[in-house]
């Protein structure tokens, strides 16, 4: 039968490293390298970093979510001692251009506003001051005039907005920057075909990653060179130079930016272009070096990092024997004031919206809305944790309504493990995977079945227990058609890399391996990986390897650490690079050795005669010889000096969306699985939810090292249990964000966390990756609200309450309570 | 934070001379610090009233407790005399903020800056204590005047607190989900029949008395007393953590947690 994806062919695997049993580094829970210079403090953040002659900057923010500005009076602030510069949006604009936007037809965003902000905390002017007490001083001199407009706060009433509610006149007639419908396979014929159709409008709201360093820049305009030398804690550093070059008014290659050790990101950091266009301009403005670091409020309101804003009118069609035919939803989303990445993050969702289980069928119509907030950006997720929350709500729902036991219903669905490759109806495949095994580990490592009977006592004696179970995806190593391929049809866009990911390797006369990355260290582990990757590949000793970052001048192709991508990426680097390194030093050592380089293998960082014990000559005797003896060896350009090399690993698979939508393409095919179980109660008083065991168990391929990867799931356990149950960026009706710092947003801490996190592995490899190995930097938030939130549903089942919007606060769930005491 | 100068006083006396008119004394400085970082304060006199050996210690004689405004909230919690005269105060004092707060904040400092939401003005009330200063007593029900407001004139420096340990009391709070401070803390004291019930977190003016649950309680010593007790909203504070209606809730909740406990 003829198919809508029939069009979309799997390429061949190109994996060159199998998995395996028996490997040395790999799989080992190696200390972290990077953990000793960052625990003594010596790690080198943004804020450690000083220039000669660098100057300081502080902001003007806006205190009105919507107005024009009449007039800035600088004056004041100009007359203040030790006051350089001050310099507002149009000052600005004349030394550089809008922002990038992959939004299309892009949304105009100026690094500092003109005429006009459009969200709380949008920056409207900026003192360069020889420190930033002064800078702060000065700009609490600068006086606005303001013509407040209406603010829309409210997704649905901004949609309906005219006149002077409009965010973006000059661009577009309504606050709606894109409604595109999608429908991939027979969606209608299955609906019609179903038994019943389940219904739910859910509610998702916003909130970010508060990583506990705020966005930098250093910036340094060269009057000579034309260009600018950049410190900034992206994530990005290495690609960040051609989105903004165009924004600099120069050549990308005129801009040298260089990393630092930055101190978490969870997405927040992945751009950060804005600021640095505009620290970049109050340098060539000023004439001198600029430091801007964000301060915590700064963070809160203009750093561009809210994540997921949105309302959906879910439907799944399924049959009375409990099989899942067809999903469809309309989603309105809250971009905020702009739309940075168009729709990147329903994009993202593609890869996974149908979950595991067998849905032949997916149709979607996505709205994104602009509003008077700050704008969206990655969120640990990138918007597949809302859908992965959206379909595992819709499974309990078909299962409440079928009155069938949720776990059984999704193992009924499941994506059985003989059919992997398996392609989604979006295009999308899951590489492959073991969701029956996944789900036993995790019931094992749970104990379910005694739980059940426990929390089926608990609540006989009056307790709100509740047990929730959520099988979900973890897409992981991104394509870059996540960015465009929903963009309106007429224009989607561009078409953007392979999302390399390259190394540099170099072999001393000292016989160490020095390594150069092209992504910096956000806090994930690159360093760590990359010597066990190499030590494994090369038969080095982890000691032996020596790690450094290259500037975007020195540096290459280099994407960086997310999409839970930088692993799986980087260690096909390394392979291509080891391959390489092999080739020669086989080559340099069967000469010293007078053998045949295929008579050779690498032995403990030896080149050795096969099966022959003591013919071997060690790395460092061949860099040796190799970097200072040319002459002994023979002519021709493959005995040129030195060992070493570069890489470049790109997308292992991938292939194009189809011209007409029918589907997306292969976009993230090296998918992950995660089973999170937890018990909770619930205090029927207070609406404060308990948890009182809670197991974890993923799926991601080999794992390199499990501390570094067990960090990712806790972290992200952590920020999902965040999302679930008490964050929310709240915004009152004139669009004042009411709750910008830490003591109103309610981050959980240590003490939130459930005291017994238990957790798991199932190893199922990639056929397409290095080794096998999948990404897994953000499985624990695409997990648990799934599972939380079933869980506390589960655990007020006597009162009958259903969940549809998080996050479920104390005095939400109190509210649901009381409504259903009153009902009842 | 802008400059200002730092004075170690030695004594009372020589604190009351060195405020000036633009100066503020610190006690364990866990508000007024973070205030002038953010330049919301900017006195030019920090007067620092920690290292007054008069001000420090707790001293129990029988029923009788005197604290020193100085004493931290670690040495109230940690005090063996205070943990059998009145236990329930020694552990509000565990349960304040987090180990660096105890170790730093002072009872003094908590009940003079009069956050509605700390955790001590409730218990003030509700052990009918007397705060003594470098000029006079004043009872705790007079003391408490509003949100962050006192009876303490400017310059007045609270020197110690003093009560007549209760038969049994109890301290019960729900804890804001962002700040942790107390959405609702309800101290709850049995002066032989007489029971006082002590409010934080949830007025609007600030830490209250419950003058329905003391009159309910009184007499009838337990937790279904409170059942036909409506706290009224109308008094509370209302905002993105609960509504008033919620916070109302709250104290009932908390107030029946405190009376099961003692």
């Amino acid at each position: 039968m003829a198919s809508h994806l029939d069009s979309n062919v799997i390429p061949p695997s190109r994996q060159r490293e199998t998995p395996r049993a028996g490997l040395t580094w790999i799989g080992q829970s190696m200390k972290r390298v990077e953990d000793p210079r960052i625990l003594s403090g010596k790690g080198g953040y943004i804020d450690d970093v000083k220039v000669p002659g660098m100057a300081h900057a502080a902001m003007v923010s806006s205190p009105h979510a919507h107005a024009r500005i009449v007039s800035i009076d600088t004056s004041k602030a100009e007359e203040l001692p030790g006051v350089i510069g001050v310099y507002t949006g149009e000052d600005v604009a004349t030394v550089v251009d809008p922002c990038p936007s992959f939004a299309s037809p892009p949304v105009t965003q100026h690094a500092m506003a003109i005429d006009k902000v459009r969200h709380v905390g949008e920056v409207v002017a900026a003192v360069v001051a020889e420190d930033r007490y002064i800078a702060e001083d000065a700009a609490a001199l600068i006086e606005v005039e303001w013509d407040v407009l209406p603010a829309m706060v409210d997704i649905e009433a901004s949609l309906e907005a005219m006149g002077d509610g409009v965010l973006h006149p000059d661009d577009r007639e309504s606050n709606k920057a894109l409604d595109e419908s999608f429908e991939f396979g027979p969606v209608s014929e299955d609906f019609d075909a179903a038994d019943r159709i389940i219904k739910r409008r859910l509610r998702w709201n916003r909130s970010s990653a508060q990583a506990i360093e705020t966005c930098g820049v250093i910036s340094q305009w060269d009057a000579f060179k034309g260009g600018y030398t950049i410190h900034a804690n992206t994530n990005f550093y290495n690609f960040i130079p051609f989105v903004i070059g165009g924004s600099l008014r120069v050549s990308p290659g005129e801009m040298r930016i260089i990393p630092v050790l930055t101190g978490g990101s969870f997405g927040s950091k992945v751009f950060i272009h804005k600021i640095i266009i505009m620290t970049s301009a109050l340098s060539r403005l000023s004439g001198v070096p600029v430091k801007y670091i964000e301060d915590r409020l700064e963070h809160f309101t203009n750093s561009d990092s809210h994540g997921s804003d949105r309302l959906y009118d879910a439907e799944l069609a399924i049959n009375d024997d409990g099989t899942f035919k067809s999903l469809r939803f309309t989603v309105l989303d809250d971009y905020g004031a702009y739309l940075q990445f168009g729709v990147g993050t329903h994009g993202n969702a593609m890869a996974q919206v149908t979950g595991p289980y067998q849905i032949g069928s997916f149709g979607m119509r996505v709205i994104a809305v602009l509003t008077n907030k700050t704008q969206q950006g990655p969120y640990r997720g990138f918007g597949s944790e809302v859908t992965n929350w959206v379909m595992e709500r819709m499974a309990d729902a078909a299962a409440e309504e079928l009155g069938r036991d949720p776990l059984e219903l999704r193992e009924q669905n499941m994506i059985q493990p003989d059919q992997f490759p398996y392609m989604i109806p979006t295009g999308n495949i899951y590489d492959s995977g073991n969701f029956q095994k996944v789900l036993g580990e995790a019931k094992s490592l749970f104990d379910l079945d005694a739980w059940r009977k426990k929390a089926a006592d608990m609540r006989a004696e009056g307790r709100c227990v509740g047990i929730g179970v959520a099988t979900c995806m973890e897409r992981s190593v991104y394509g870059p058609t996540e960015w465009w391929s929903l963009n309106n049809k007429e224009t989607p866009g561009f078409t953007l890399t392979s999302t390399p990911e390259g190394i540099s390797a170099r072999i001393d006369p000292s016989g160490k391996l020095f390594v150069t990355l092209h992504s910096p260290m956000v806090g994930n582990s690159p360093e760590t990986v990359v010597t066990q990757i190499l030590a494994e590949r090369l038969t080095v000793a982890p000691e032996d390897v020596v790690i450094n970052y290259s500037d975007s001048q020195s540096g290459f192709n280099g994407v960086g650490p997310q999409g839970s991508r930088f692993t799986a990426m980087v260690a096909g680097a390394c392979v291509s690079a080891a391959i390489k390194l092999e080739e020669r030093l086989k080559r340099f050592g069967a000469h010293m050795l007078q053998r045949r380089p295929e008579d050779m293998e690498l032995r403990d960082g030896k080149v050795a005669v096969k099966g022959l014990k003591d013919q071997e000559t060690s790395f460092a005797d061949i860099a040796l010889n190799s970097s200072f003896f040319r002459l002994s060896f023979p002519d021709g350009e493959e005995f040129d000096s030195g060992l070493e090399t570069t890489a470049v690993y790109d997308h292992p698979l991938s292939t194009d969306p189809h011209e007409d939508r029918e589907h997306l393409g292969i976009f993230y095919p090296i998918v992950g699985h995660i089973c999170h179980i937890v018990a909770v109660e619930v205090d029927p008083g207070t609406g404060k939810v308990e948890m009182l065991d809670y197991a974890a168990v993923h799926d991601n391929g080999t794992i390199v090292n499990p501390r570094t990867l067990a960090g990712q799931v806790w972290g992200g356990t952590a920020n999902g249990i965040g999302t679930t149950l008490s964050e929310q960026f709240n915004y009152d009706e004139s669009g004042q964000f009411v709750n910008p710092n830490f003591a109103e947003f309610a981050m959980p801490t240590a003490n939130e966390m459930p005291r017994n996190f238990k957790l798991g592995h199932v190893e199922t490899p990639s056929p397409y990756t290095e080794y096998g190995i999948k990404g897994g930097g953000e499985g624990g938030r695409l997990g648990a609200p799934s599972a939380l939130t079933s869980a506390v549903e589960d655990a007020l089942q006597n009162y009958g309450v259903k969940i549809s919007a998080l996050p479920i606060t104390p005095p939400v769930l109190r509210g649901l309570i009381r409504e259903a005491e009153q009902a009842a | 934070m802008y400059e200002t100068s730092y004075h170690r006083a030695d004594s009372v006396a020589d604190a009351a001379s060195k405020i000036g008119d633009e100066g503020k004394y610190l006690a364990g400085g866990m508000t007024l610090l973070p205030t002038m970082k953010q330049r919301l304060a900017a006195p030019d006199t920090l007067v620092d009233l920690t290292h007054i050996g008069d001000l420090k210690g707790v001293s129990v004689n029988g029923k009788e407790v005197r604290i020193g405004a100085m004493t931290t909230h670690a040495e109230v919690n940690g005090d063996a005399a205070l943990q059998s005269a009145c236990p329930s105060l020694a552990k509000l004092a565990g349960g304040i903020g987090d180990p660096a707060v105890r170790h730093r904040g002072t009872i003094g400092g908590s009940i003079a800056n009069h956050d509605p939401a700390a955790d001590y003005p409730a218990a003030m009330l509700a052990l009918n204590a007397t705060i003594h200063t470098d000029s006079r007593e004043i009872s705790a029900d007079d003391f408490f005047s509003g949100m962050f407001e006192t009876a303490l004139n400017e310059g007045e420096i609270v020197t110690a607190i003093s009560f007549t340990a209760p038969d049994k009391g109890a301290y019960e709070k729900f804890r804001n989900p962002a700040s942790r401070y107390a959405m609702a803390g309800v101290f709850v004291a049995d002066h032989g029949g007489d029971v006082r019930v002590g409010v934080s977190g949830a007025y609007s003016n600030g830490a209250s008395r419950n003058s329905e649950m003391e009159t309910a309680l009184s007499g009838n010593l337990s937790a279904d007393a409170l059942d036909g007790v409506a706290v009224d909203a109308g008094d509370m504070l209302s905002d993105i953590h609960g509504s008033s209606d919620y916070r109302a809730h709250l104290v009932k909740v908390m107030a029946k947690r405190a009376v099961a406990a003692m």
